[in-house]
């Protein structure tokens, strides 16, 4: 198992402080989320709580780095 | 740029009707939607491309992912990419009508296989591995103690925490919390094993941390700022 340092522990306890969407409204815009990211345009602005449920939720935080990366590779 | 209006604070909510107006499709878009729409040959081929699609998408998730998954031999890591291209592709046409054109079409369906694939990188990496007991878990969470680098509030945040966890919660949200907090067990394991969703899981891992966060306001615990930051 691996050892978690404290600071990480309770980031991961106490999630993230703003309002937060869940993962599947994260699921159904993330692909509209990393288009603005990528066109310079602010998503957090447009889509509001995706940016905090990425930082709450490492699954889905995973598959937004990944979104990201393929879409920005394949313009 | 338009603002749509999202459920915040829903974690496992449905999703609301977004009430924008369908944008013009781009061109790309539109022969994928009406490939896929249409019947005969001209289908078939279009099913063929978006398989070979998705399956690259799948192989770029597995190809960023499999430095964590050093036991996997090539062949098991083509297999795996394959199987979620395959249901990738079933999940696109069921979930077509859903497409709103918000993005490019091609946008849209990889993120269906970048779920499969990492959905199945998750339970491979899991897939002999037992959840940790509670008490385990409990043990690592009350031994916890700050570094050297940390400030003394952090010791105080991390008593205030401990006690809300034993006092605050309901056993099921002290459970998910605990696996996914400090075990980080990934979530779309801990909700196979539990007969769950990921989205369910979500909403009581958000449950639990507001309570968390009022046991520590109603005792006055100050949050350092680093834990605000993104």
């Amino acid at each position: 198992m691996e050892r978690r340092e404290p600071r990480e522990m309770l980031r991961g306890l106490l999630g993230p402080a703003a309002p937060e969407v869940g993962c599947d409204t994260c699921f159904a815009e993330l692909d509209r989320f990393v288009e603005l990211e990528l066109a310079g345009h602010d998503a957090d602005v447009a889509l509001p709580g995706l940016r905090a449920h990425l930082d709450g939720c490492p699954a889905c935080r995973e598959e937004h780095e990944s979104l990201l990366a393929l879409a920005a590779e394949r313009r | 740029m338009s603002t749509v209006t999202l459920p915040v604070v829903e974690p496992g909510a449905p999703d609301l009707a977004l009430t924008q107006r369908p944008p013009s499709l781009d061109d790309e878009s539109r022969a994928w939607l009406d490939d896929l729409r249409t019947e005969g040959r001209t289908k078939d081929e279009a099913i063929a491309r978006l398989h070979a699609l998705l399956l690259r998408a799948a192989r770029f998730e597995i190809a960023r992912r499999r430095v964590t998954m050093p036991h996997l031999r090539g062949d098991e890591l083509d297999d795996l990419a394959a199987e979620a291209a395959d249901d990738a592709v079933v999940s696109v046409l069921r979930r077509l009508d859903d497409f709103r054109g918000l993005s490019r079409f091609s946008t849209w369906a990889y993120k269906f296989a970048l779920l499969e694939a990492a959905v199945k990188l998750r339970k491979r990496a899991w897939q002999s591995r037992e959840i940790p007991l509670e008490d385990e878990t409990w043990n690592r969470l009350a031994s916890a103690r700050p570094g050297p680098d940390d400030q003394a509030e952090t010791g105080v945040l991390l008593d205030a925490v401990r006690e809300g966890i034993a006092n605050g919660l309901t056993p099921h949200q002290r459970r998910v919390l605990l696996a996914l907090a400090v075990d980080g067990v990934p979530i779309d394991v801990l909700a196979d094993r539990l007969g769950s969703t990921r989205g369910a899981l979500y909403k009581t891992l958000h449950d639990a941390r507001r309570k968390l966060r009022a046991h520590l306001a109603e005792r006055g615990v100050a949050l350092g700022q680093w834990l605000e930051e993104s």
